[in-house]
């Protein structure tokens, strides 16, 4: 868009807004980054220079990750969203090439690819309860088997869409290439198209292992003991240890600074995979 | 960037190249073994658990067993159960406000944004941190942050000169608290693709109104707000969708509390299934949800399609 000539009192008024929403946004992580670093008595205090005005420490840090169950879940956690992740990425990039390099009739290629986006719209909520009985019948309630199944179903359109529409962007000659050079299909699709969108793939992953660290509800649903990962941990610490604002600094970044961080990673296809493919960033 | 019409056509005219040249060989199986993997999957993860819930809606359950065939008894029971419509209000009381400021402050946010500024790609990354920060662990955090005394918000209140008020413990208060979040974490989605889309707008189009001496307000008002519409609305539709399911931070910030004041539709499906373990009810309530958000989708979607096709 043009850029647009501002006055002085302009820039100043604008400077200000971004000054105020870059704060807004940030300010959360710096209250729990804080928290996590202060002893319980400074909690109370409004200081915020660590080492100016309050002596750090990480003791926090060390006590939460010596609680078994902490470790239990961070465990869990990463087992759930990497199988999950991967799972989705395998499936979905399949799918995405099939989308992108075939002609399907009944149902088109636009109708697949609407059916495949349609399971982000469903609510979760509606799968509680046959997830709870189906599980439960073939005995993966509580294992990190079954959340990653649920997991891998509820994240595959990302990798779906964002493979899809790099495969397109992809000149189909390449593969053609390879083809009367005498490589198969699979062999064309392996060896040629794949290494080529794999800044995609990895992106794709990414997301899909940030939305599957994140998730929740069927996290609680579907765990009682030994399966529980990071998100449920958090709900609830309220009622076993009370409000302690360290401790709450600790697990808060510790449950959510591995999506965020690996999400920054994937930032320039965020847009695209949230907006199911409609809007590329 | 291309214009979205514009990437419409060529993504359009590509497709049907493909679809030529792909003709010849039609009988090539090689496709389904690509595709059928992930539609064997939804299939079995969605489809088959969907028609298991239509079956379960059609049953009463006691401790957590079917135990007779009730007809459309709990489709009765969804017409006067005055907790769920209680629930079902708060939601879209939730929905109405949090959707409104997310869209409205995300968009005025993305228009001061989309210039040269120094450091832009810094602060656009800066933007992206709440989308994926663990809603739930948003939620507990918020305790602290809505905390009644030193709390950073009753502090900044108090600073400013007013009352502190009692958030978490106050039916009134509470809910906005959860709203507050909410809007804290999905503004930056609005934000982000809004300014995607500002950014794909054609430059010249401006050049030429400014020729004509138009002002600012007469360039937003008939040039960027028509070509942002499609986008806008994209968005209005995938923040009502994703509103109307809310449950991870009321869970963790308030439990659905005081009384019921937070307790959201999802929430209190959760516990219908899992609390009260009745599960034919609650599986009535979540195709109930599903109506619900289908009517949202089908009023909007016509507005959107020719956007939507590009990511076929």
């Amino acid at each position: 868009m043009a850029q647009r000539q501002t006055s002085l009192a302009g820039k100043l008024v604008y400077t200000i807004i971004v000054v105020i929403a870059l704060f807004w946004v940030a300010f959360p992580f710096y209250w729990a980054f804080i928290n996590s670093i202060k002893k319980p008595a400074e909690t109370f205090r409004p200081t915020w220079i660590p080492i100016l005005q309050f002596a750090p420490t990480l003791e926090h840090w060390t006590s939460e990750l010596a609680i078994p169950e902490t470790q239990h879940a961070i465990l869990n956690s990463t087992m759930i969203a990497i199988g999950a992740a991967t799972l989705s990425t395998i499936l979905g990039t399949l799918a995405a090439y099939a989308l992108a390099r075939f002609q399907f009739n009944r149902p088109s290629n636009g109708g697949l690819t609407s059916w495949f986006l349609s399971q982000r719209i469903m609510p979760p909520v509606l799968f509680v309860i046959p997830f709870f009985l189906i599980m439960r019948q073939i005995n993966l309630l509580d294992t990190v088997w079954g959340l990653i199944l649920l997991n891998a179903t509820f994240t595959l359109p990302l990798p779906v869409i964002i493979l899809s529409q790099m495969f397109r962007e992809l000149p189909s000659e390449l593969e053609e290439a390879a083809r009367v050079d005498g490589a198969s299909r699979m062999q064309a699709f392996f060896q040629v198209a794949l290494p080529l969108v794999a800044p995609g793939l990895v992106a794709a992953w990414i997301l899909c292992l940030a939305f599957s660290w994140n998730e929740f509800l069927f996290a609680l649903s579907l765990t009682n003991k030994s399966a529980i990962p990071m998100p449920v941990i958090i709900a609830g610490a309220e009622h076993t240890r009370g409000v302690q604002f360290h401790y709450v600094g600790v697990r808060v970044l510790l449950t959510m600074l591995p999506p965020t961080i690996l999400a920054l990673l994937a930032q320039r296809y965020i847009v695209r995979g949230l907006t199911l493919g409609a809007v590329k960033g | 960037m291309a214009s979205i019409p514009d990437q419409l056509k060529l993504q359009e005219a590509q497709g049907q190249k493909q679809g030529v040249a792909k003709r010849g060989n039609r009988e090539d199986s090689t496709k389904y073994v690509f595709l059928l993997p992930a539609v064997v999957w939804i299939v079995i993860f969605t489809i088959f658990p969907l028609l298991y819930a239509i079956y379960t809606s059609f049953f009463s359950f006691r401790y957590g067993k079917i135990n007779q065939f009730i007809g459309l008894g709990n489709f009765g029971r969804l017409f006067t159960d005055a907790n769920l419509h209680g629930a079902l209000w708060i939601t879209i009381t939730f929905v109405a406000v949090t959707v409104t400021v997310e869209m409205l402050l995300g968009f005025g946010l993305a228009l001061i944004f989309n210039r040269e500024i120094w450091g832009k790609n810094v602060w656009r990354a800066v933007m992206t941190l709440p989308l994926f920060a663990t809603p739930v662990a948003m939620g507990y955090l918020g305790i602290t942050l809505f905390y009644e005394t030193n709390g950073p918000v009753n502090a900044l209140i108090a600073a400013l000169g007013g009352t502190p008020p009692p958030w978490l413990s106050n039916p009134t208060w509470a809910p906005i608290a959860v709203m507050l979040i909410d809007i804290w974490q999905w503004t930056p989605f609005v934000f982000l693709v809004a300014l995607a889309g500002l950014q794909g707008l054609p430059e010249d189009i401006y050049e030429a109104a400014k020729v004509d001496g138009s002002s600012g307000f007469q360039l937003f008002r008939h040039i960027t707000l028509p070509l942002m519409a499609p986008i806008l609305w994209l968005i209005l539709l995938l923040r009502l969708v994703e509103a109307f399911k809310v449950f991870d931070i009321p869970s963790s910030l308030t439990l659905g509390g005081p009384g019921r004041a937070t307790e959201v539709y999802s929430l209190f499906t959760y516990r219908t299934a899992l609390r009260f373990f009745d599960h034919g009810y609650a599986a009535t309530q979540g195709f109930l949800l599903l109506i619900i958000v289908s009517i949202i989708i089908s009023l909007l979607f016509g507005r959107i399609r020719s956007l939507y096709e590009v990511s076929r």
